[in-house]
């Protein structure tokens, strides 16, 4: 809590430090494991979460629907680069705080939660949020930041204001961001974690590096001795990853670059429940009434669409090795 | 070139902004949409065919393969296609904090005299009134692009006297070195507001100054659609409504599924002067 009384993670590297020498494999074990134990094992009520990308675009949508199913209670999002996920979240009664950079507001799923004093907005900005998340990553405790200042969302942010020791100018600072866990959908993944993201993206090495706990969710497996070969393209080092699961479509309904293409009939169905107020009906279609991603592949999506989202993928250019 | 004769109010907005694009020059455009649509006409006409784009994914100068399926304006293999570079979202905040950006290109929900942007609450923030998804990138791209263009509409509640939440920076309270004070870039900040109807820059003290209106409008109509009336210009041009070239290449090439077109009004030219069309009962 600042002095303009916001609350924000307290970033103390030291601890950080300790966490990492205490909890961090660094022997090479294969951390791969089901969604479902993946998210109660390294998923708790409470912790800050970070999913990198969203759920329209190579984003981990089976973990947060895993996490919707288990009924995960009071995270604390890191809502960048977001338009569907954290309307979901809220709805299900998952999270119950979020720094914003930019999230899918249709519909009255917000302003009736914080209404209902069920939701506490803290305001940052995308940039603002990955620049937290290099500043974890790289084990500082803020970061230097030439935006936000004269903003009202500097006002409502951990921000603030100093003067730059070596210009003597005023500058923003932003408290580093060490979450408690990060979700990351990548295209290419090892057993051990030594994972591939192909094209642009939004913070998923940062994101991997300053969380406590990582859970990766891969479109395929590929040897080690794969990752050796071109060590230029791992993305995330397996020292950050706790968890592996297996989801092929695991972006769905989103697009996974080079893989597979949206959906965008799911994208109409969710915008719909959003501004309809029908976000009960959408998780229990897609979310409560299916055992698993895999199950929801099956009975809910089904061979023929899934092909038909790789074949409108056209382009490979750059993707995948 | 031929003036066109009937086109939307959208498109025309996007061809202004086309024409302000400046060649050889980078440009961080907003969200896909209108902002991106302008750099890529100006390429393509022959405006700016050496002005290059980003967006927020850290896609460097891509050749997009449009059109992109709802939302996939970012983080999607078309929209990055065959960029110079692809990085992250880090990459984008640095270039622009480096100062390689140029100008940055916004659509904004309510934009207020002083050039200061609103996307995160209409009413009394936290909670009577409606939320809003927040800055998203506008705010890195409002901060640190060295010359920002606002795009959006001419209507009395979104170009207003003073935004009910700055998300992102305009001239913040218009004081002289108010920015740099507040920790921004020096020498940064809005250069042109854009609307359907008008175009506006900003006096040399930061005031708003209209300087420009649509062919199928007046000085009167602009100011009437504005909560604060701005300073006008001793000669406020007439805007050259779009060419038929220009939208050619916006309607078979950019917009092909009419995402700009679906709202706004059609203007047609009657034989005598350009009208808006009266909305269907």
């Amino acid at each position: 809590m600042n002095e303009r009384g916001v609350e924000y993670l307290t970033p103390d590297p030291d601890v950080f430090r300790a966490y990492s020498r205490d909890h961090k494999q660094r022997r090479l074990v294969s951390k791969l494991m089901s969604e479902q134990d993946a998210v109660a094992t390294f998923i708790d009520d409470g912790d800050y979460l970070v999913y990198d990308c969203n759920y329209l675009q190579r984003g981990p949508a089976s973990l947060v629907r895993e996490i919707i199913r288990q009924q995960k209670r009071d995270l604390w999002v890191g809502a960048k680069f977001t338009y569907v996920a954290l309307a979901l979240l809220v709805q299900a009664g998952c999270a119950s705080r979020a720094d914003v950079g930019y999230f899918g507001s249709r519909g009255p799923v917000f302003t009736r939660a914080i209404k209902e004093g069920r939701l506490k907005f803290y305001e940052y900005s995308n940039a603002g949020m990955t620049l937290r998340l290099r500043a974890g990553a790289q084990g500082a405790s803020f970061i230097q930041n030439r935006s936000l200042g004269g903003t009202d969302g500097f006002r409502y942010s951990g921000a603030c204001t100093i003067e730059d020791p070596f210009t003597g100018r005023p500058t923003v600072v932003l408290p580093a961001l060490y979450p408690d866990v990060a979700i990351i959908h990548v295209q290419e993944a090892d057993i051990y974690g030594n994972a591939r993201v192909y094209g642009t993206g939004i913070a998923h090495t940062e994101a991997a590096m300053a969380a406590k706990k990582v859970i990766i969710s891969t479109e395929r497996l590929v040897d080690t001795a794969e990752i050796r070969q071109n060590p230029a393209l791992t993305s995330i080092p397996w020292l950050a990853v706790d968890a592996v699961v297996l989801a092929p479509y695991g972006a769905y309904p989103g697009s996974c670059q080079g893989a597979y293409a949206v959906d965008a009939e799911h994208t109409m169905e969710v915008f719909a429940a959003m501004a309809q107020d029908r976000i009960g009906e959408y998780l229990e279609k897609w979310v409560y009434s299916v055992s698993d991603h895999a199950d929801m592949l099956e009975r809910r999506i089904g061979a023929n669409q899934l092909i038909g989202l790789r074949n409108r993928e056209i382009i490979r250019e750059g993707y995948a090795s | 070139m031929t003036a066109a004769t009937t086109f939307n109010e959208r498109e025309a907005e996007s061809c202004y902004v086309a024409r302000l694009i400046e060649d050889g020059r980078t440009y961080w455009v907003a969200g896909g949409g209108g902002p991106m649509y302008a750099v890529l006409l100006a390429q393509r006409i022959g405006y700016a065919p050496n002005a290059q784009y980003i967006t927020e994914d850290g896609a460097i100068a891509p050749e997009p393969m449009l059109p992109f399926d709802p939302i996939q304006t970012m983080v999607s293999s078309r929209a990055g296609y065959r960029a110079l570079q692809w990085g992250t979202m880090n990459t984008a905040q640095d270039y622009a904090a480096l100062g390689l950006i140029d100008y940055g290109i916004l659509n904004t929900l309510q934009v207020d005299t002083h050039g200061n942007i609103n996307s995160t609450f209409l009413g009394e923030y936290p909670d009577a009134g409606r939320r809003f998804g927040g800055p998203g990138g506008a705010d890195s791209i409002a901060a640190m692009a060295w010359r920002t263009i606002l795009m959006t509409d001419q209507q009395r509640r979104k170009f207003v006297n003073r935004v009910d939440f700055i998300s992102s920076p305009g001239f913040l309270d218009g004081t002289e070195g108010a920015r740099e004070e507040a920790g921004l870039p020096a020498g940064t900040g809005p250069w042109r507001v854009v609307t359907p109807a008008a175009m506006y820059d900003y006096t040399e003290d930061r005031q708003l100054r209209l300087i420009a209106v649509s062919a199928w409008t007046t000085v009167d109509e602009v100011l009437s659609e504005c909560e604060h009336r701005p300073i006008v210009a001793d000669e406020v041009a007439v805007l050259d409504p779009p060419t038929d070239e220009e939208l050619t290449i916006y309607r078979t090439e950019l917009d092909v599924r009419g995402q700009t077109s679906d709202r706004g009004k059609w203007i047609v030219f009657n034989g005598e002067k350009y009208e808006p069309m009266e909305d269907e009962a």
